[in-house]
């Protein structure tokens, strides 16, 4: 048996990973980063003469839950169209048995290193509104994003905002998919191991006890498991999550965030489902109020409070008067000389 | 709060200030309701104009300029009819023309949509 | 150099179902015991070997030794029934039996039979010392437990895909597609040459169409690469298990 180097190796293993395009309309450019389920490539479109991503899956998985899963995700973002969700144009199997769809390749960058250099707070809040807008969204078509944090959020150069990786999401409403195109269908495989399509109205089920999502952005309830019970709620903690995470990375250590904001975080993030925000909107809407000068729904003001925000909200009319006073208070006594 | 608003009420503040200011001139203590009264119609009247033209020019020094000449106008009638304190009276309606042009431009919503900013 | 020796049935080959030697190995069945146990060894008696070599600096006979009788007591002590895949890789458990193995080593390590369970692999030595020589710095492994796991986990994967190219020449020759073998030997295999040709210089090496080399290309490369898999998946205990490897052994690894 011939010996193989470790160039050959590297070869093999270059040639192994490497996606089969052939019969597709996608030429591989690279490989733009990996995930759980599989990897993303940067492709060109041969077709419409245009860059796209595809998402692959690493290891071929044609009858297996992960293929599954992949093709999910793929008919989820079809369904959800929206500016803050990438589009998806195709879906498939390449010719090495690898599931794969391709979406719009985005020219950006993740909010958790966007956050690292870039926009004074409410500007950071401007983009947080938008991603609520997008969840919010997303939650009207009965879908869960179930792993928001900053590393799925991408900021384009043009002042984009998309949620990305949809890969864990749940369907919330028994007749999501009833409401796609027909062709929209889950398959399985039967007792005997044939592959039949199943009713439309039976999403891939997570496990009870299954944890899907990241840490430090999953709300309690699916930190436990319990994913019979999750529902908008879950994606509202991680929302608060990521506001804390934008509040924190543009506060120097000596400076404190405002307390509405602060409070606004919290409630998202309270423990008790019932106690955070109804909707992604709601939570929008105080962050927009926040960003107006008004009072927040999160943080009860006393009276004192309220004449500081007014003042906060009106300081350059409050130092115009008083620039007049004593200015006209000048004119005064010159007159009187 | 849109801009015209800003400038109405800002303007009556600041008229109120200056029709009360009149108070340190003692020869005029006597009309100083009338003064005060007339100082903020007059400071409203100038609000509003400045804050319809802020909201059609967005140009800080055009609305400084323009807030400045309304002031020193409606401040110009109001020491004609008295044909006296030309400078008293004129000095400071310039400058609450030139504040109010000044405060319009920077702040109130050029729309009737909320999209403050901070 | 001499060949290995095949094991398991006649042709070899095992079925493409998700088989895995693992958890086969510890069957109550003494023929699906004998095939599992089998394909464990075919796929890491080299590294072992090698591994030795260079962890306990073993001269090539003791190590030859060594490796022998390690292979009888991991068959005949039953190793395997207390691996936990939840624990560890069975490359890093193995590694940790075989140093086990080394320091509590008496000369008198006896090889056991098993009526009716002996295994039949042929373990080419030599072989495993030339390509041991023959790597670049091969004494230049630092010594540490994480650096010897990943010259095991290189060696592994040397092995492995050697394994999977022997496979994939005997696939070809089987279906008449010979020259699409001896092309991805040509471009992916050989290193005789500093530059690898080009689709259209092999065009005219084979005499073909640059379009079919493309395709046959592929198609090698597809099937190296199921077959690679399939091996894979006979190292490993679950679904879960397998993805993992399979993605380490591509090289991809999550950002």
């Amino acid at each position: 048996m011939n010996w193989l180097s470790d160039e050959a190796v590297a070869r093999l293993r270059s040639a192994g990973a490497e996606p089969e395009f052939a019969g597709t309309r996608y030429q591989l450019i690279e490989r733009i980063g990996s995930g759980g389920m599989g990897s993303v490539y940067l492709a060109e479109d041969a077709t419409l003469g245009r860059r796209v991503a595809l998402k692959i899956l690493d290891v071929p998985d044609s009858a297996g839950d992960l293929a599954a899963r992949l093709q999910r995700e793929a008919h989820i973002l079809a369904s959800l169209e929206h500016p803050g969700i990438v589009p998806v144009h195709d879906a498939g199997m390449l010719a090495d048995g690898r599931v794969f769809y391709a979406m719009k390749f985005v020219e950006g960058e993740r909010l958790d290193r966007f956050a690292e250099h870039e926009g004074t707070l409410p500007a950071r809040l401007r983009i947080f509104q938008r991603i609520c807008e997008t969840v919010a969204f997303a939650h009207t078509r009965g879908v869960l994003h179930r792993d928001l944090k900053p590393e799925n959020i991408m900021t384009g150069p043009f002042g984009e905002v998309l949620v990305m990786d949809w890969g864990v999401a749940k369907i919330l409403r028994a007749n999501w998919i009833s409401t796609t195109a027909e062709t929209a269908r889950e398959q399985s495989r039967d007792s005997s191991g044939t592959l039949t399509a199943v009713s439309s109205r039976t999403p891939l089920k997570t496990a009870h006890g299954a944890v899907l999502g990241t840490p430090g952005y999953m709300a309690p309830e699916q930190a436990r498991g319990d994913v019979e019970h999750l529902d908008e709620r879950a994606d509202i903690y991680s929302l608060g999550a990521i506001l804390q995470f934008l509040i924190e990375a543009s506060e120097p250590a000596t400076q404190t965030a405002p307390r509405a904001l602060t409070a606004i975080a919290r409630k998202a993030m309270d423990a008790d489902p019932a106690a955070r925000y109804a909707s992604a909107s709601e939570l929008g809407q105080d962050i927009a109020r926040h960003l107006d000068g008004l009072p927040v729904l999160a943080y009860p003001e006393n009276v004192l409070q309220k004449i500081a925000r007014w003042a906060a909200r009106y300081r350059l009319a409050i130092v115009l008067v008083l620039t007049y006073l004593v200015v006209r208070a000048l004119l005064i006594f010159w007159f009187r000389r | 709060m849109n801009k015209i608003t800003y400038g109405l009420i800002l303007g009556g503040i600041l008229g109120i200030f200056d029709g009360l200011t009149s108070w340190f001139t003692p020869a005029v203590r006597p009309q100083l309701m009338g003064i005060v009264l007339g100082s903020t119609f007059k400071g409203l009247l100038a609000g509003v104009l400045i804050g319809i033209f802020a909201r059609k020019v967005h140009s800080l020094g055009l609305g400084v300029l323009f807030g400045l000449g309304v002031g020193l106008l409606f401040a110009f009638f109001i020491a004609y009819m008295q044909r006296n304190y030309y400078v008293q009276i004129m000095v400071p309606g310039g400058l609450v023309g030139l504040i109010v042009g000044y405060a319009t431009q920077k702040h109130g919503d050029s729309s009737t949509a909320s999209a403050s900013r901070t | 150099m001499k060949e290995d020796t095949r094991i398991g049935g006649p042709s070899g080959k095992f079925p493409a179902t998700r088989w895995s030697a693992v958890v086969a190995a510890r069957s109550d069945d003494p023929r699906e015991r004998s095939r599992a146990l089998g394909a464990i060894v075919e796929a890491y008696w080299k590294p072992i070997y090698k591994y030795l070599r260079i962890r306990w600096n073993k001269s090539n006979e003791d190590a030859k030794d060594v490796t022998q009788e390690f292979l009888t007591q991991l068959i005949e002590k039953e190793y395997l029934s207390d691996f936990d895949p939840a624990k560890a890789r069975l490359r890093t458990f193995l590694r940790v039996c075989v140093d086990h193995f080394v320091a509590n080593q008496t000369k008198a390590a006896k090889r056991l039979k098993r009526g009716g369970d002996v295994l039949h692999v042929a373990l080419d030595f030599d072989g495993a010392e030339a390509e041991f020589t023959r790597a670049e710095s091969p004494l230049t492994v630092a010594a540490s437990a994480a650096s010897f796991d990943e010259y095991l986990e290189k060696e592994f994967v040397r092995n492995l895909f050697t394994l999977a190219v022997a496979d994939l020449r005997a696939f070809c020759e089987a279906r008449g597609k010979l020259r699409h073998f001896q092309l991805f030997e040509r471009y992916d295999l050989d290193d005789s040459v500093t530059s690898r040709p080009s689709y259209v210089e092999l065009a005219q090496e084979f005499g073909i169409a640059v379009t079919d080399v493309t395709n046959h290309l592929a198609f090698a490369r597809r099937e190296f690469r199921r077959i690679a898999l399939e091996k894979l998946r006979e190292m490993t205990c679950s679904e879960a298990e397998f993805r993992r490897e399979a993605r380490a052994l591509l090289g991809v690894e999550s950002a």
